[in-house]
């Protein structure tokens, strides 16, 4: 009887390692989320591993967010994309029909498991005395933002500036049009995505101001250069929502569905909830918002939806695509 | 008098800080100012040097998905970015000048002759799938010369399938382009040219051993497949060719690879032996009669050796021909054998290393830098002798020769990598069966040939 209990135990185990898959997910993400995924995947491995008993190995790739879904247009497999705005996520179905039109629709939030904002990093004792949007068009003050055709971020970053414009030139595109020619006019070194701002700002030195997600602006506060530089948050911001999907053609063709669901889905837990607001991202969870909630500053947000940008189609055409204000301002300079 | 030293000594002390105060607030500003400009500048310097940071990391990051373009002297090469799939397009134009002296008051013509005119394509897809598509516009009509495509398996095993060169003779194996004179030896007429079929080869043993085993239609002697095969049975080729001391670094013979080749197959048909042997200058010194037919078992040996060593090189191969033919559909059928070998050897006199895929010049011809490229002396003696029984049922011993024994030499110019210069003399000697008479009804046989052909040949 003992003997059949042990070859019993051992043809569990045996059946048990027998059965057990190693899945490789890719996750193609934006630029500054480097560290939060890093944390997330290692999570999410020990939740995988502990529901189906599979090993998930989460490979990751960063770059500025335009770019990465570019990549992922022309052929790079991801099974997952987590970008920084709705916009590039689109690109995937108006271009190369790779997810359905209603992926928005998959996950709660209009999948965007966490948010954030855009605020101005500045170094320790603000020397130019930033303080808000309009300090950044005055002459002398060196801006350090990415490039909007390749960073989600800094369509961001340019969008807020926008809306600040608007908002306090009763509502003049025109009066906009310059405000946010003049910011560009101070900047110096347009990088492709967020980190490579902060790596000019912080590391190389150059610039008084960068605009920045909050998060980011947070890492390089906090961890990267502590002590040496300072949060300016603005008046008036803009509610960045970056967006998570499945890549369904490529997922379809790998047979990772399942498992790429569940790892967008997680992001949604008290767990990856938990993780992205230790990272600076403001969560969707009401529970770990209210936890962290002396960390993010309370300021006056405005959303992609609002009539200062009609959504992200109208703003990417108006601002982003050909001949949009962005070129115009671009080419002059 | 003490008084008067501290008065003045007050007075100087005020006179020089009334005056100099203005100078040091002066000085104090200007600094300030200069402070502020070497600031500005070194923030100048900083966004220059990040531009370039910026610009180097965008390049590294697109090098993974840029397409790679090349053009050098192996051709126009687009390539994938992983190098998975490319295309490349290479050239070959060879333009010579023919000119016979002794010819019996002009029975040759001395002649310009576009002898090879190839744009050639190739590529590779998947990194394992090839092609190669090789047609050819010098000559009478356009044609094609090689089609074929491959499947690399592992460097042990390659697959090829179509048309291209059997693999029995050593120099018909190497490139049009690349061989120590101008026109490859008599001895070429012995082995088959292109032939379409399916080949199998590969590099064992760290590529000390070459192999090479194939299926083919079948064609004679010095023939090239017309995309028609003339019976049912099938060509059996196989190659084996080594280079047992090619990692001997330094060693005399570490250049030194020889091997042999062979094949068998059933030939029926006037298609099924040889249309005519040629000489050096592409004249005909034996054919067979019109009414013979091949009818059996054609097979032939080539063991072959080539021989590198710095500058000099060496090449050489026998070959035995034989051939099953019958002088008419309803003679009684004969077995012939015919043989012929050949030894060449060069010299590179401006001391680039001879190789069996060209010489690579130093430096390129160039008269503003006073370059000269390369220069090769060549040297070969070759002898083709027929079947005695071949005479005269099956040759006219009056129309055709029975052995043909050549010399050439030469000089080589390299100019580039791509472009050659050939001056080759060659002097043929012709043997004649017992029954030929006195003076060859062929008036090309009755004197030697005695040709002096020059190349100008574009290769990429």
């Amino acid at each position: 009887m003992k003997f059949k209990l042990i070859l019993l135990a051992a043809a569990s185990l045996l059946s048990a390692g027998a059965f057990a898959k190693n899945i490789t997910l890719k996750n193609v993400s934006y630029d500054p989320t480097r560290e939060l995924y890093t944390e997330y995947n290692a999570a999410f491995a020990k939740y995988w591993k502990a529901r189906t008993g599979d090993d998930v190995t989460v490979q990751q790739s960063h770059g500025g967010s335009g770019k990465q879904a570019r990549s992922v247009i022309d052929g790079l497999d991801a099974d997952v994309v987590t970008l920084a705005l709705a916009g590039d996520v689109d690109q995937l179905h108006d271009i190369a029909k790779l997810i359905p039109k209603d992926w928005q629709q998959r996950l709660p939030n209009n999948s965007a498991p966490y948010t954030s904002t855009i605020v101005f990093l500045v170094r320790k004792g603000n020397p130019k005395g930033i303080k808000d949007w309009n300090d950044l068009v005055k002459p002398g003050v060196a801006v350090i933002t990415p490039n909007p055709q390749t960073s989600g971020g800094a369509r961001w970053n340019y969008l807020a500036a926008w809306g600040y414009a608007l908002k306090h030139n009763g509502g003049s595109e025109e009066k906009a049009k310059e405000f946010v020619t003049a910011l560009f006019k101070n900047v110096p070194v347009l990088d492709s995505g967020a980190r490579g701002s902060t790596t000019t700002f912080v590391q190389r030195e150059i610039g008084d101001v960068a605009i920045s997600w909050e998060n980011e602006a947070f890492y390089a506060a906090k961890e990267v250069g502590a002590g040496k530089f300072e949060i300016v948050v603005p008046s008036l911001s803009i509610l960045a929502e970056p967006t998570v999907s499945i890549v369904d053609k490529f997922v379809k063709k790998k047979g990772t569905e399942a498992v790429a669901k569940a790892y967008l889905e997680y992001l949604y837990s008290d767990e990856g909830q938990e993780i992205a607001a230790k990272h600076f991202y403001r969560p969707r969870n009401e529970a770990v918002a209210a936890k962290y909630s002396s960390v993010f500053p309370k300021l006056e947000l405005l959303t992609i939806d609002d009539p200062a940008f009609g959504g992200w189609a109208k703003a990417q055409k108006l601002h982003f695509g050909s001949g949009g204000v962005f070129e115009q301002i671009f080419l002059k300079k | 008098m003490r008084k008067l030293t501290r008065l003045s000594a007050a007075f100087v002390t005020a006179t020089l800080f009334t005056t100099s105060f203005p100078a040091l607030a002066a000085e104090s500003a200007e600094l300030q100012a200069l402070r502020l400009q070497v600031n500005a500048l070194e923030q100048q310097l900083r966004v220059i040097a990040r531009q370039i940071e910026i610009k180097e990391e965008a390049a590294a990051a697109a090098a993974p998905t840029t397409p790679k373009i090349t053009v050098n002297d192996k051709g126009f090469t687009l390539a994938s970015p992983d190098a998975a799939n490319s295309l490349r397009l290479r050239g070959l134009v060879q333009f010579d000048s023919r000119v016979f002296f002794n010819d019996g008051g002009g029975v040759l013509n001395n002649a310009f002759v576009l002898r090879r005119a190839r744009i050639i394509s190739e590529g590779v897809f998947a990194k394992n799938y090839s092609f190669q598509i090789v047609p050819e516009f010098g000559g009478s009509a356009v044609s094609i010369v090689d089609a074929n495509f491959g499947i690399a398996i592992s460097p042990a095993l390659q697959l090829k399938f179509g048309r291209f060169k059997s693999p029995v003779g050593l120099e018909q194996l190497q490139s049009d382009a690349w061989g120590f004179f101008n026109e490859r030896s008599i001895v070429n007429n012995l082995v088959p040219n292109r032939d379409i079929g399916i080949q199998a080869s590969g590099d064992l043993f760290g590529a000390r051993l070459n192999y090479a085993v194939g299926i083919f239609n079948g064609v004679a002697d010095g023939a090239s497949t017309t995309n028609t095969d003339f019976d049912e049975e099938k060509d059996l080729v196989g190659r084996v060719f080594v280079s047992p001391f090619k990692d001997d670094a330094g060693s005399a013979v570490q250049g030194l690879s020889f091997g042999i080749a062979g094949n068998y197959s059933r030939q029926k048909t006037a298609a099924g032996h040889s249309g005519g042997y040629r000489t050096d200058g592409q004249q005909t010194f034996f054919a067979y009669n019109a009414a013979v037919i091949a009818d059996g078992a054609t097979w032939r040996v080539s063991p072959g050796l080539d021989y590198r060593h710095g500058s000099f090189g060496l090449l050489g191969e026998y070959v035995l021909s034989t051939v099953n033919v019958r002088p008419s559909a309803t003679g009684a059928k004969a077995e012939l054998q015919h043989t012929g070998w050949q030894i060449a050897a060069g010299y590179v006199l401006t001391g680039e290393n001879s190789s069996y895929a060209g010489v690579v010049p130093a430096t390129n011809f160039n008269p503003a830098t006073g370059t000269w490229g390369a220069f090769e002396v060549v040297a070969r003696y070759a002898n083709v002798d027929i079947d005695d029984a071949a005479f005269p049922l099956f040759a006219s011993a009056s129309t055709a020769a029975s052995e043909a024994t050549s010399l050439g030499v030469g000089l080589n110019w390299y100019l580039s990598k791509a472009v050659r210069f050939t001056f080759d003399y060659y002097q043929t000697d012709f043997g004649f069966n017992v029954a030929a008479p006195a003076v060859s009804s062929n008036p090309v046989l009755r004197q030697d040939e005695k040709a002096f052909i020059t190349r100008f040949q574009l290769t990429f």
